[in-house]
């Protein structure tokens, strides 16, 4: 039924892909492994590219767009995950196409409030200190608001680490960030480094997404965790069909009103549908070798956390 | 030649930190292992037991053996290790998160257990549990071998208890946090769970062999008295807890008498009728000789 209802760009879409899949295998294998973007199939290096233009066109809306496509309700989606990731002070993550810094953001507020409580409660033991003890602890303590939690944000794409650091600029987050430049395939850090990797609405622009779980698991250090929040599938059928509805007549055309840009966000809810359901992902991450591994579905499976550890 | 050989298990020897259960022994087959370990896996099939320790890769030499610890066992050293830090940070995640930290693992492990400490509350109290009846599997062993005398039940109650309760005292500071944990509404089936099965085990080995109703009067009396103890030994403040001692003294003495004060009122209750029934008959003979004369 839904596919009744797609616009008839999705349908010459689906067209155009096999007949350039025999296109290409008549050429030869000089053009690479085929994979998906959207609903079209191209090679892997070409999505890559494409994918790169895609967030390099929509960067500047991007945060705009998603409120008004997820009605705000995103918000809430990236503080559920803040609250399961229950960071202490201390805490050294890794956001992978982390962006535009919302994430990261929320992480630096809810490690500031967690340590305002550590040191109050520090506070009551104190009584029987002396005045100089006193102030001595309290001056270490003040210059170290984040107890020494940090965050570093890698996105491949320049744009959006640029949107974000003006947004942290404009917002007054100084201190415990960090922006690189990094390929989620392949990523500029040293093996067991950090103690959570998130990567929230990401995974599923990654071309070989089991490349940047191994990358994942590399850079963790040991009981480190991962997170990932992402678009996954209803499991209810009404919710499913009314989300279909909205997905491919509504989306789009919001991005072409707001970002100028009807493409991009065809692609946007293409992805979605092409992204692996539940079950398949998390098999996927205990491929990569975590355990543990478990996720949680927000809004009956529109968009679901899922979590693993490296043990 | 490995995936063939092994059976389809996951990938533990690339585990970083699930740890050789067997790490003392150095036998000849582990350096084989240790191949398995450096190579990356390529099976895809998802866990299947989590519970015990897994059997590892069949070695060169057609070995078996039960090789590294399983995700349970992991969380189970976690737990003890957080055990240290509960009089500083309570019975809560940072607890935990400190004793990942001592194990070498980063605190994000501590995401593995609910955020309000329950998991740690449940195995602590497990393990007091446990630690119970091996003390009174030992004292039952001396008692058949005659190298001890057999108590008598009164006595026997009141040091069950009381050891089961000295083994609160290092978290006497916290401990009402801990019972306020464990009547969480997602937490009363283990919680209670763990009591009943503690009181069985105590009756157990103090001999009752009963078959009759007197099973559930024993173990309802004997769950009342371990509770109220409990809460007494919360606010107790004299040397060595030697209130609530007494207070387990009078309370189990008070469970012996109910048996001998029921029959007590039993008795009291027939005298009492047959005295009534000889004064009615007396006073009706009387009235019968009046009439007659």
């Amino acid at each position: 039924a839904a596919a009744g209802l797609c616009p008839c760009r999705a349908l010459l879409s689906r067209w155009v892909g096999p007949l350039r899949a025999l296109c290409g295998s008549l050429r030869g294998l000089a053009t690479g492994p085929e994979t998906h973007f959207g609903f079209q199939t191209v090679t892997e290096e070409e999505r890559r590219e494409k994918i790169y233009h895609v967030f390099e066109s929509v960067a500047e809306k991007y945060d705009v767009m998603n409120d008004s496509m997820s009605l705000g309700i995103h918000r809430v989606w990236k503080d559920i995950l803040m609250h399961k990731m229950n960071p202490s002070p201390g805490t050294l993550l890794l956001d992978v196409a982390g962006g535009t810094g919302d994430i990261a953001f929320r992480f630096i507020n809810y490690v500031r409030a967690a340590r305002e409580r550590q040191l109050q409660r520090k506070l009551r033991h104190h009584q029987n200190l002396s005045w100089q003890e006193i102030a001595e602890s309290y001056q270490e303590d003040t210059l170290n608001s984040l107890g020494d939690s940090q965050v570093v944000v890698c996105d491949i794409n320049k744009e959006m680490l640029k949107v974000g650091k003006q947004k942290a600029a404009h917002l007054g987050y100084s201190e415990g960030l960090s922006w690189v430049v990094g390929n989620a395939e392949e990523l500029p850090f040293d093996d067991d480094k950090f103690d959570v990797y998130t990567i929230a609405f990401g995974i599923r622009n990654v071309t070989r997404m089991d490349l940047a779980l191994q990358e994942a698991y590399r850079v963790l250090k040991p009981g480190g965790r991962f997170l990932c929040l992402e678009f996954s599938h209803v499991n209810n059928p009404l919710l499913s069909r009314l989300y279909d509805l909205y997905s491919f007549q509504v989306i789009p055309v919001l991005g072409q009103v707001i970002a100028g840009d009807w493409k991009s966000y065809q692609y946007l809810v293409e992805s979605i549908r092409r992204f692996p359901p539940q079950e398949e992902w998390k098999a996927m991450i205990e491929d990569a070798g975590f355990f543990k591994v478990d996720y949680q579905n927000l809004n009956s499976g529109i968009v679901a956390i899922h979590s693993g550890f490296k043990l | 030649v490995r995936c063939q050989v092994c059976p389809p298990q996951r990938a533990l020897q690339a585990s970083a930190v699930l740890r050789r259960v067997a790490e003392e022994q150095k036998e000849p087959f582990s350096s084989s292992s240790q191949q398995h370990f450096d190579s990356h896996p390529a099976d895809h099939q998802p866990e299947q037991d989590p519970q015990g320790p897994r059997p590892s890769y069949t070695g060169q030499g057609g070995q078996e053996s039960e090789d590294y610890e399983s995700e349970e066992q992991l969380q189970h050293r976690i737990l003890t290790a957080a055990l240290e830090f509960v009089p500083e940070h309570g019975w809560t995640a940072e607890a935990i998160a400190e004793g990942a930290k001592t194990l070498g693992l980063s605190a994000a492990a501590a995401g593995m257990f609910h955020s309000d400490g329950s998991e740690l509350v449940l195995h602590f109290v497990s393990q007091c549990n446990t630690k119970l009846t091996e003390l009174l599997e030992q004292e039952q062993k001396q008692v058949q071998l005659g190298e001890a005398e057999k108590k008598p039940t009164d006595q026997f109650l009141r040091d069950a208890v009381q050891a089961r309760l000295r083994m609160l005292i290092p978290y006497i500071e916290k401990w009402p946090q801990a019972l306020s944990i464990l009547l969480l509404p997602h937490n009363i089936p283990s919680s209670l769970n763990l009591l009943t099965t503690l009181i069985d085990d105590i009756l157990f080995y103090a001999g009752d062999q009963s078959t009759d109703f007197n099973w559930y009067t024993r173990r309802a009396v004997l769950t009342g008295i371990y509770n109220t103890t409990e809460l007494v030994m919360m606010q107790d403040s004299s040397p060595d807890f030697e209130d609530t001692w007494r207070f387990l003294e009078n309370r189990v003495a008070d469970a012996m008498n109910m048996g001998n004060a029921a029959d007590q009122v039993q008795a009291t209750g027939e005298a009492v009728v047959q005295g009534l029934m000889g004064a009615a008959v007396t006073v009706s003979n009387a009235e019968t000789s009046k009439g007659t004369k």
